[in-house]
């Protein structure tokens, strides 16, 4: 639905995004995340055509972005990092105009406004006016509005920013069901959000991709699983339990990690086995032999690094 | 076509929600009253003559403030993303926001409709001269709003747009009142460059190719830029 193929944006000299690529299939979800600056509304602002890229390729529901902009916008809802509001209209008024703006039929305007407000939970605040909502019903009406014209393709830019705990588990329930349907790319700070809500993850950093793929697949390239493993020898220093694994040949680094081990390995050898039998033959007691897959917060800050952070 | 009218709708809205539009009203028919009062008193003639030049010139001063918002408010609060990604082209909103600041236009000439009854009730006015009074008048709108709107899509800055739109107009004028200093062949030529001398025509009666030609000249080559400015703005 979504194909992006090495696009690179510069102004001027600073490079914003560069050879950037990703595809998204139909009806998924995908999470845009990076630090501040990497080029996250960059891109979505490249994929929506407001702005031309400076090389490479884009195609949005069939269209090609440079070649058939006009068509891609049909087929696109976009919130904007800041919702897009005229502050003087109330709500309903403000939808009225962006469904004149994408020409729904006339018939259809009023209907899609209600649908709309009933869905994103805009329900009898069609008088009030935008300027004196709070966030988060400004990012409510925002959202509206990228949804008026039921587009196949939904690019919402940091759609929970500024949204107070229960605002977003509705926002997350909102997207979660347009899913399926649509075809979403969404960018976030918030990492748990990406991993509720998206099978698939771009993150983006100084404006290169740094990982993408499988939530499963960016975590274990950011930083390898690892194992907890816990041992009881009695009489024996810890120091030397920590030798004895370290000797196992599917082993590479053991560090203590509280009253455990940590564990780790080449990719792809798992050294478990190994550490039963040998703690078995020592006759050592097993308590705890644990995968632990490294959470997205920490495969971002592996790969971005802390000073960003 | 569509587009263009839901621009020019909401923008009119927000002319008359706001207390931008009486403001403008307000100011626009005061000033207008006291050249109409000037004229008559000067002159004594049951005409707008008078009126009419002066007002022209206010225009200059007045219409820039009116279209100052329309895109460097919009490149501010961020709507301005969601026109360029709507489908529609720059020109329907170029040409919507162009019409909207012209409608306010139109009923501020409208409002001045009672200096024409005041004239009618004491005097005989030759209406045909105050019909193409009122076309010159407008046609100067419709440049004005033009030269504004192209200093308005220039920045961000509303009040810079606005400065700049006067800055921006004032040669029309200026060449006019600078053209006796330099001689009589350099004065006809730049006679011609300013905008008063044509507008006299209409005030005189006449309806001249050559005038239209020039408020039609000015009026599309301030809106072409401003396309211009809005698709060069994606590209920096």
């Amino acid at each position: 639905m979504i194909e992006v193929e090495h696009l690179t944006k510069r102004y001027g000299a600073f490079t914003a995004i560069e050879d950037v690529s990703f595809s998204v299939p139909k009806g998924h979800v995908l999470g845009f995340i990076g630090p501040n600056g990497a080029g996250k509304t960059t891109t979505m602002r490249v994929l929506t055509g407001f702005l031309p890229a400076t090389e490479g390729r884009a195609v949005v529901a069939g269209f090609d972005v440079f070649e058939d902009p006009v068509e891609v916008k049909r087929r696109v809802g976009y919130l904007p990092e800041t919702p897009p509001l005229y502050r003087e209209l109330t709500v309903g008024e403000y939808l009225r105009f962006c469904a004149e703006l994408r020409d729904l039929p006339r018939a259809d305007r009023l209907r899609r406004v209600g649908e709309v407000m009933e869905r994103v939970g805009l329900r009898g605040w069609e008088r009030r006016v935008l300027g004196t909502l709070s966030k988060g019903y400004r990012q409510r009406v925002g959202l509206a509005q990228a949804l008026l014209h039921n587009p196949p393709v939904l690019i919402l830019d940091e759609p929970t920013s500024g949204l107070d705990p229960a605002q977003n588990v509705g926002v997350r329930e909102l997207i979660a069901g347009l899913a399926g349907d649509h075809t979403i790319i969404l960018s976030t700070h918030i990492l748990p959000e990406v991993e509720a809500l998206c099978a698939q993850v771009v993150l983006i950093n100084k404006g290169k991709i740094a990982a993408s793929g499988t939530m499963e697949a960016v975590r274990a390239q950011a930083a390898p699983a690892y194992y907890r493993v816990s041992l009881h020898a009695a009489g024996v220093e810890p120091a030397a339990v920590a030798r004895a694994v370290g000797a196992l040949a599917e082993v590479k680094v053991v560090q203590p990690d509280g009253e455990a081990l940590r564990v780790e390995s080449e990719p792809g050898v798992d050294p478990r086995p190994a550490i039963a039998s040998m703690a078995v033959g020592r006759g050592w007691g097993v308590s705890g032999l644990e995968r632990t897959i490294p959470t997205l917060e920490e495969a971002f800050l592996s790969i971005v690094g802390r000073e960003g952070a | 076509m569509t587009a263009t009218f839901a621009i020019l709708k909401r923008e009119l809205l927000t002319y008359f929600v706001s207390p931008l539009a009486y403001v403008f009203l307000g100011v626009f028919l005061f000033l207008a009253g006291v050249f109409f009062y000037l004229g008559i008193a000067l002159t004594g003639e049951a005409s707008l003559r008078v009126m009419m030049g002066n007002v022209s010139i206010s225009l200059m001063f007045v219409l820039p403030m009116l279209t100052m918002r329309h895109f460097a408010e919009e490149q501010k609060t961020g709507t301005f993303e969601m026109l360029m990604t709507s489908p529609v082209s720059p020109v329907a909103i170029l040409v919507g926001k162009w019409l909207a600041s012209l409608t306010l236009c139109l009923l501020m000439l409208l409002g001045t409709g009672l200096f024409v009854a005041i004239l009618a009730y004491y005097g005989e006015p030759d209406w045909g001269v105050i019909a193409t009074s009122y076309l010159g008048l407008f046609l100067t709108c419709g440049v004005f709003c033009a030269g504004g709107l192209f200093a308005s899509s220039l920045t961000d800055d509303q009040v810079a747009a606005g400065m700049g739109g006067i800055v921006l107009l004032m040669p029309l004028w200026l060449v006019g009142s600078a053209s006796s200093l330099v001689g009589e062949e350099w004065q006809a030529r730049l006679d011609h460059l300013a905008l008063l001398p044509h507008l006299r025509s209409f005030t005189k009666g006449v309806i001249d190719t050559a005038d239209l030609s020039y408020f039609a000249l000015l009026t599309f080559g301030f809106l072409f830029l401003t396309f211009r400015t809005l698709e060069s703005r994606r590209w920096r």
